[in-house]
């Protein structure tokens, strides 16, 4: 290495340890406009679900731009969004929120995806005052912390199972539930809630295992479950697992009537399983079939068309989470008529309205404040018509595009 | 050490800097310094392992993840107070580090460096599954918990000045052990293990001793970093990647020396810090990362304080 290649490296590290001291970002703060702030999973683990959120924020912007903004007080505001990469990592979280506050002048928040780094945000997001509506983060513990300016917008973890218990009693009451979940945090913290939900609504747990997330041989849990008589299957985690166990279900001929997966049977990609996916269900925070009427925003076919338009795939449930995020603070901002934060944080403290995503209604009891009321889970189903499958909402029945098929073959 | 010593200089030196946020009230630098504070934290901790008595730690952040969560178990159901709780935290996690220690020590070399992997793993399995620990989903901290310190704002300002505390600690530890008989032996040990011990140098009890100290302040740091961030879970806590890290910034500083690990961990902050914000290169910051440590592996192996040492030999006796 030649002495000048040595001067340039040390110039560089210099340069850039320096820079960070006094690096300052350029803000935008100009009148009517709104900034609304968040951390997203650019890279790392959380990527894929984060990036859908994002669609969700910058579609609903986009709309509400080219509409004149929103309209709150006589003003118009153009809605701004400031964001950066988290790395799906906590380490970064609060520094980047700190910033976002301060220095890019942030008058509202999203969280970020998933209910650790939501939690870690949230300790600045209260410091300022400043509303975060949360996207992503469903783990109940999130908001029996004394927040005030938490507001959720999915479904908590508790009731992921819920609606297919829900559902499931209707066709069989006295059900003998087996429970198989992933070893992580999410399935962990749903199986909980479910365990507990099952006995309450009379039926019986006859099994309950938890497995690890890179199980690829279900063979023994299954045999278990034969064995335990079991006529339905709840729980999964994630994808990979949830599709393995679901076409090891089929292989094995497990007398089973009733599946519901988290996760896995939600995605598009369940449809290649074949038979092995045919009437197994899924709880999902949204469908793009479900048929909502809503009092505020696009109805789930306008907003569905909007999105497969600007991005050319099928909306996930995370995308209309971040769609209905934005829609939800617009909501309040302008039934307000100001963007001063209690005043909007009372609003929403009030908000009771149906949108294309469900009801959304918010606890305002302090030992759960923000935490979602409203909105239930919608069950979707993988049926049969012809030689393809379709993918069914099929709980709430308010919801619902065709009945629930039972028993499973 | 006292205030003839070079170091002693660069320590208030240090440690004025680390205070300008607290005299400007400027949040935001104090975020960015708070997250170099850990990264000097853990990386000159390190540094006595992997500088001083030539072990490479990989699941370094294991002290750091328990430290954690000791600490914020301590807050949450026992009501300790912060500071007592981390203390409590970086004392016992130094005692299960001693007797890891006596455990895995007797490995080298490339069986070393998987067994502390394997440690780090292990914890993160078992605290997964810990009920008392909130299992898979963790530890989550109420707002109360930051009341007697004058609510999140002003807690999160003692938080810091705590950290700038134990990163001073940190370094005056390095230094310390460097220039004692104890720092002597570990260089032995680094240098030709089995000569070490035939001439004297208690081999397997040094290297114990090294492991559980540099256990001791990163887990003191985990409880107050934990505690600021107000959720601990598994994966964050335990989370190889910062492992890792932290080896790279040691590798970019220099290790061995006190002032390099704080230098490479403080530029390696800077430097991500920059990447992720910069409208131009946050959505390759990773690549440039990677290109860094290409650089520094390849034209100055022994960091930028071997650099330093080789441009200006005189510099040894300044910098430690």
């Amino acid at each position: 290495m030649t002495k000048q290649h040595r001067w340039i490296i040390a110039g560089a590290m210099a340069t850039l340890g320096f820079a960070g001291l006094v690096a300052s970002g350029s803000s935008v703060a100009a009148a009517d406009v709104v900034t609304i702030g968040f951390t997203e999973s650019e890279t790392g683990a959380l990527n894929v679900d984060s990036i859908g959120q994002f669609n969700g924020f910058r579609l609903w912007r986009d709309q509400v731009n080219a509409a004149g903004g929103i309209t709150a007080g006589g003003k118009s505001y153009q809605v701004n969004l400031a964001f950066y990469d988290d790395q799906s990592k906590p380490d970064r979280v609060q520094q980047l929120y700190s910033r976002l506050i301060l220095q890019d002048n942030a008058d509202f928040l999203f969280s970020p995806y998933s209910s650790g780094l939501t939690a870690t945000a949230a300790i600045i997001s209260e410091q300022y005052g400043k509303i975060m509506i949360t996207t992503g983060a469903s783990e109940d513990k999130t908001y029996q912390l004394g927040n005030k300016y938490l507001y959720e917008m999915y479904t908590p973890a508790s009731a992921y199972l819920t609606g297919a218990l829900d559902a499931l009693k209707t066709v069989h009451p006295k059900a003998r539930v087996a429970l198989a979940y992933a070893d992580d945090a999410f399935a962990k913290a749903v199986a909980t809630a479910a365990r507990t939900y099952v006995q309450s609504i009379g039926m019986e747990l006859v099994f309950d295992e938890a497995y690890a997330p890179s199980t690829t041989d279900f063979g023994p849990l299954i045999n278990k479950m034969i064995s335990a008589k079991a006529d339905a299957l709840i729980g999964g985690g994630h994808y990979a697992d949830g599709a393995t166990l679901a076409r090891q279900v089929y292989d094995h001929k497990a007398p089973l009537d009733f599946i519901s997966l988290l996760v896995a049977p939600d995605s598009p990609k369940f449809a290649t399983l074949g038979e092995s996916a045919v009437n197994v269900t899924a709880p999902s925070q949204w469908a793009p079939q479900a048929t909502f009427k809503p009092d505020f925003g696009p109805d789930p076919k306008t907003f569905g068309d909007a999105y497969r338009k600007a991005y050319g795939i099928e909306p996930s449930y995370h995308a209309a989470g971040g769609y209905a995020a934005g829609l939800i603070l617009q909501h309040a901002i302008e039934q307000a008529g100001t963007i001063d934060p209690d005043k909007v944080a009372a609003r929403l403290d009030q908000t009771d309205v149906e949108t294309f995503y469900g009801h959304v209604r918010f606890f305002t009891d302090s030992s759960r404040h923000g935490l979602q009321a409203g909105h239930s889970m919608v069950i979707v189903q993988w049926q049969k018509k012809g030689d393809q499958l379709v993918k069914e909402v099929v709980w709430p029945r308010a919801g619902a595009t065709a009945p629930l098929a039972y028993p499973l073959h | 050490m006292s205030p003839k010593k070079p170091f002693f200089w660069l320590l208030v030196a240090v440690i004025a800097v680390f205070l300008l946020p607290v005299v400007t009230r400027d949040v935001g630098l104090r975020e960015s310094l708070l997250l170099a504070a850990i990264y000097i934290i853990l990386a000159t901790n390190l540094n006595l392992m992997i500088g001083f008595t030539g072990y490479v730690n990989f699941g370094n952040i294991v002290f750091f993840g328990l430290g954690g969560y000791i600490g914020l178990y301590l807050v949450t159901a026992a009501g300790f107070p912060v500071a007592l709780a981390a203390t409590v935290a970086g004392l016992g996690v130094g005692a299960i580090a001693l007797v890891f220690g006596l455990g895995i020590l007797r490995l080298r070399g490339a069986y070393f460096a998987l067994a502390t992997i394997g440690i780090a793993e292990a914890v993160n399995a078992f605290v997964s599954n810990f009920g008392p620990w909130g299992g898979a989903t963790g530890l989550y901290l109420s707002f109360e918990a930051y009341r007697p310190l004058g609510g999140p704002r002003e807690a999160l300002w003692t938080v810091y000045l705590l950290l700038v505390a134990v990163m001073g600690l940190s370094l005056f530890l390095g230094y310390a052990v460097k220039t004692s008989r104890f720092g002597l032996g570990l260089f032995a040990i680094r240098e030709d293990e089995a000569a070490a011990a035939v001439l004297g140098v208690n081999t397997p009890l040094y290297k114990a001793a090294a492991y559980s100290l540099s256990g001791v302040l990163p887990a003191v740091a985990g409880a107050l970093f934990f505690f600021k961030q107000g959720v601990i879970q598994p994966d964050q806590a335990f989370d190889l990647t910062l492992s890792t890290e932290a080896i790279v910034m040691l590798m970019l500083g220099g290790q061995g020396t006190v002032t390099g690990a704080a230098l490479g961990a403080f530029l390696y902050e800077q430097f991500r810090g920059i990447l992720l914000t910069s409208p131009v290169f946050s959505s390759f910051q990773l690549v440039i990362a990677g290109a860094l440590l290409l650089v520094t592996v390849l034209f100055l192996p022994g960091g930028l304080m071997g650099w330093l040492y080789h441009r200006w030999p005189r510099l040894r006796r300044v910098l430690e």
